[in-house]
């Protein structure tokens, strides 16, 4: 049987025929995208290749890192160090900084995470003849310098030296940007004294002698990393500053604390603690309830389109009216509606002419009622309902006396056909 | 492709052997971890391998060709395996969703190859009209049952679902009421609405005033030469009138009273004002008319004047437009040139949507009879009752002044000469009945 003969029976007959696949085979599907795989597959290579040209995507590098060329690097001032002949020796442990600084060489210390020990810190500082600590923490101060603490953000560039250190000096002024440091009475009779003074606040830089008595080295402390960053180092006296604390002696050692100098070095690790399966069940907890959810989202054939036929319910135009109604309280027309009705259904109840007047009507439905005329009028023909209240209870009152009298008439319809035919 | 639950399951027993290499070497765990998911893929492969190809089915369909709206059909379909492989199918038939199949749809076959099997989906459509089945789905499994090929195959079908006549329940009371009328026994009373039947011989007890004297006169009593006998004349009811009902499928039909459309009413009247006129001997003719011709069932008379309007019916739904009444007379024309009685089917419910239809009423009036049924929404008459809240009374005001807009086109409709049938959907056929028996007995047809 061919095709071209199934096309010309009607399914409904029955009978095998061909039915010819609506789904595109493997290969039919590969040759209708091609345009589309075949740009995915360029993007993905181009987009290899660029990562492997670049070495992968740059971060911003380590603050204050002796190689880090990005702006919150320090690479502009390790170098103009090292080409006026200092030795710079980048040093990632506590104890080659410690080794270096017993040999003489001024210690740079930027310890961005508070990682390193307060007993190390001190050991640091005993050493070293020379030591520069740029933003010092809380607790390096505590064990440093006693009496110095941390004092807030400077208000702008400071120009006030106030101190006699040469590099401070020298440099004159230092960019905005800077923190402040505060230095009590105790710290000053130990002979800290604060380089660049805002105000009353406190000052940029602290230097006095550090902890160890006797042959202890001189201890500097910057507030703020500005002095010594790429990006703002060529500001106002920044350079002249960070070149004249660094530069003093033959080496400088470029210490920042690494994750080893911490006090939790020893603790295990978390990958160390569950059992060597865990990550490897972990893989397969993921890929079964994936294959899962392959299995599940699997689509069983195209979806059935239908088209559906227009209905609206056909009290939408009366329940819009209403709401119209509403809002703009037309309580006045609104009742005007109410009041039509109820006469003409009354005119046809009282079997009066359909030219009948108002007057006839609330006339004859009175008198149907025995009640007062006037009343009746006034519900059929009044002034409209000054308020929401009154035009509920005016609906209400017309649908009262509708009923009413039709209960009435009712009533006299059934004594009408008292076999007698006495009225009661 | 697809993917079995067994599956998800086979790759998750990997934990076993993960965690018991595990124990002894982490190393080790990665290499159990990695052998189990190639092993998994590779089963899984070779599995898929092993399925019969479903694009190698040959499906055919046995439909029946009409339902009626709320009874149940079988729709069988057969699949035959020309592989060489044995098919393990779940077979999925892409019915519209208003066709009703009940159950989830998937069928699990099993067809060796060269052999047939047939499977049967009930199917109880709940929207009228033609539903449609455009393909089926087979997945076929492999033997493991892991993973599955699947395709789409484009067997379309057809089973055209005809509109319920509900109103047939009304129509055994309507006919004994005709044949009352009509009472199969000719009558010898000639009025309103009577033709001339026949002349037979007098009977005692039939009325003398229905006495023939001419053609008594003409009859000659063969047993007593010379005298005659007396014959009278009967009359029956006028048959072979025509009626022609116009069903208005444009915006107006679209709404819904109750739960059930303006045009499903319309449809429900159009069958029984035919099945009863049809048996009273008159010939109906149907149009739907909006702005084109949607449907038309002409000179058909007996049993298959139904079956020819249900089928019609069928696919007609209501559409978005504006019902062009200028053009019915036309139409109307069209089917007869003699006087009729026109049945328009639509809803005169507002001045601004009648306008139209009060337009051409004088042109239908002056040649034929016209009634003008439509469908009232009880839910207005219930709602202008209501009082209690503010809001109730602003909605009692708004249905009350749509029932004075209905009045209003009711009223302009029988000025210009026609007559209007209006009741709630359940009651306006047997309502229309009722007015076009009146109007036989009145001999307005």
């Amino acid at each position: 049987m061919t095709a071209s003969q199934t096309a010309t029976r009607p399914p409904q007959r029955g009978g095998p025929s061909v039915a010819p696949p609506v789904t595109p085979t493997f290969r039919a599907f590969l040759r209708r995208h091609r345009a589309w795989i075949v740009i995915a597959a360029v993007l993905v290579v181009g987009a290899f290749v660029v990562l492997i040209v670049q070495g992968g995507v740059r971060g911003p590098g380590v603050p204050l890192g002796p190689d880090n060329p990005a702006p919150a690097g320090a690479k502009a001032v390790v170098e103009v160090l090292r080409a006026e002949g200092v030795d710079i020796l980048d040093a990632r442990s506590a104890d080659v900084a410690v080794d270096a600084a017993r040999h003489g060489a001024t210690v740079f210390l930027f310890d961005e995470f508070g990682l390193l020990a307060d007993d190390r810190l001190t050991e640091l500082a005993e050493a070293a003849d020379r030591l520069v600590v740029a933003r010092p923490g809380f607790s390096a101060l505590e064990a440093i310098a006693p009496g110095v603490r941390l004092g807030g953000a400077a208000t702008g560039p400071l120009d006030e030296v106030a101190c006699e250190l040469p590099p401070a000096e020298r440099a004159g002024a230092l960019s905005d940007g800077q923190q402040l440091l505060t230095i009590d009475d105790d710290a000053e009779a130990r002979g800290w004294r604060g380089c660049f003074r805002d105000g009353d606040f406190g000052f940029a830089a602290a230097t006095g002698s550090g902890p160890g008595g006797s042959n202890a080295g001189d201890l500097t402390l910057v507030a703020a990393t500005t002095v010594f960053e790429n990006e703002h180092v060529a500001e106002a006296g920044n350079a002249a500053f960070a070149l004249g604390l660094l530069g003093a002696s033959e080496t400088l050692v470029w210490y920042l604390p690494g994750p080893g100098d911490s006090d939790a070095a020893g603790a295990p690790s978390l990958a160390a603690l569950p059992p060597g399966w865990v990550g490897r069940v972990m893989v397969l907890a993921i890929a079964a309830p994936l294959a899962a959810a392959i299995g599940r989202g699997r689509r069983f054939g195209p979806r059935v389109v239908e088209t559906l036929p227009v209905r609206f319910p056909a009290g939408e135009t009366s329940g819009g009216r209403a709401r119209l109604y509403a809002r703009n309280a037309a309580r006045g027309h609104a009742l005007d509606q109410l009041r039509i009705g109820t006469i003409e259904r009354l005119t046809a109840l009282l079997k009066l002419p359909r030219s009948a007047s108002v007057d006839e009507v609330s006339d004859a439905a009175a008198a149907s009622l025995g009640r007062d005329a006037a009343s009746v009028t006034r519900l059929l023909a009044g002034d409209p309902p000054r308020d929401d209240r009154e035009l509920v209870t005016l609906a209400g009152d017309l649908e009262h006396l509708e009923r009413d009298v039709r209960e009435t008439l009712r009533r006299s319809a059934d004594d009408h056909t008292d076999p007698t035919g006495r009225r009661t | 492709m697809a993917v079995s639950g067994r599956f998800a399951l086979l790759v998750a027993l990997g934990v076993i052997p993960v965690v018991a290499t595990g124990l002894s070497s982490a190393d080790a765990a990665w290499l159990a971890l990695l052998a189990w998911l190639v092993l998994c893929i590779g089963v899984g492969l070779l599995d898929l391998a092993l399925a019969a190809s479903p694009r190698r089915a040959v499906l055919s369909r046995s439909l029946p060709g009409r339902v009626r709206l709320g009874e149940t059909v079988t729709a069988e379909l057969a699949v035959a395996n020309t592989g060489t492989r044995v098919l393990r199918a779940v077979v999925r038939d892409g019915w519209e969703p208003s066709a009703g199949v009940a159950g989830p749809n998937r069928t699990a076959l099993r067809v060796p190859p060269g052999e047939r099997r047939r499977m049967s989906l009930e199917l109880t459509p709940w929207r009228r009209g033609d539903r449609r089945v455009e393909h089926v789905t087979i997945r076929s499994w492999g033997p493991l049952g892991l993973w599955a090929r699947q395709a789409t195959l484009s067997v379309p079908g057809r089973v055209r679902v005809l509109p319920p006549f509900h109103s047939r329940a009304h129509l055994p009371s309507r006919l004994t009421r005709l044949r009352e009328l009509d009472g199969r026994t000719p009558m010898l009373i000639r009025g309103q609405g009577t033709e001339f039947d026949s002349i037979r011989e007098y009977v005692r007890g039939d009325d003398v005033r229905s006495i023939d004297w001419r053609a008594t006169a003409r009859h000659n009593d063969p047993e007593v030469p010379g005298g005659s006998r007396l014959m009278v004349r009967t009359w029956r009811p006028e048959r072979d009138r025509r009626i022609v009902i116009v069903a208005d499928p444009s915006r107006a039909a679209a709404a819904r009273i109750g739960d059930e459309p303006r045009l499903d009413t319309a449809w429900e009247a159009s069958l029984l004002l035919a099945a009863l006129a049809s048996h009273a001997g008159d010939r109906v003719d149907f149009l739907a008319w909006d702005r084109r011709l949607r449907g038309r069932v002409h000179g058909v008379s007996g049993a298959e004047l139904l079956a020819r309007m249900v089928d019609t019916m069928a696919d007609i739904d209501a559409e978005l437009i504006e019902a062009d009444w200028a053009a019915v007379p036309g139409q109307v024309r069209r089917v007869t040139s003699r006087h009729a009685l026109v049945v328009l089917l639509t809803a005169a419910d507002s001045p601004g949507t009648a306008r139209g239809l009060l337009a051409v009423l004088p042109q239908l009036t002056a040649r034929h009879t016209v009634i003008v049924a439509s469908a009232a929404d009880p839910a207005l008459v219930a709602a202008s009752r209501e009082r209690g809240s503010l809001d109730e009374a602003y909605r009692a005001a708004a249905a009350g002044r749509a029932l004075l807009d209905g009045e209003r086109v009711a009223g302009a409709i029988r000025r210009l000469g026609a007559i209007t049938v209006t009741a709630p959907p359940s009651e306006l056929p047997p309502a229309l009945a009722d007015r076009y028996l009146e109007l036989k007995a009145a001999g307005r047809l």
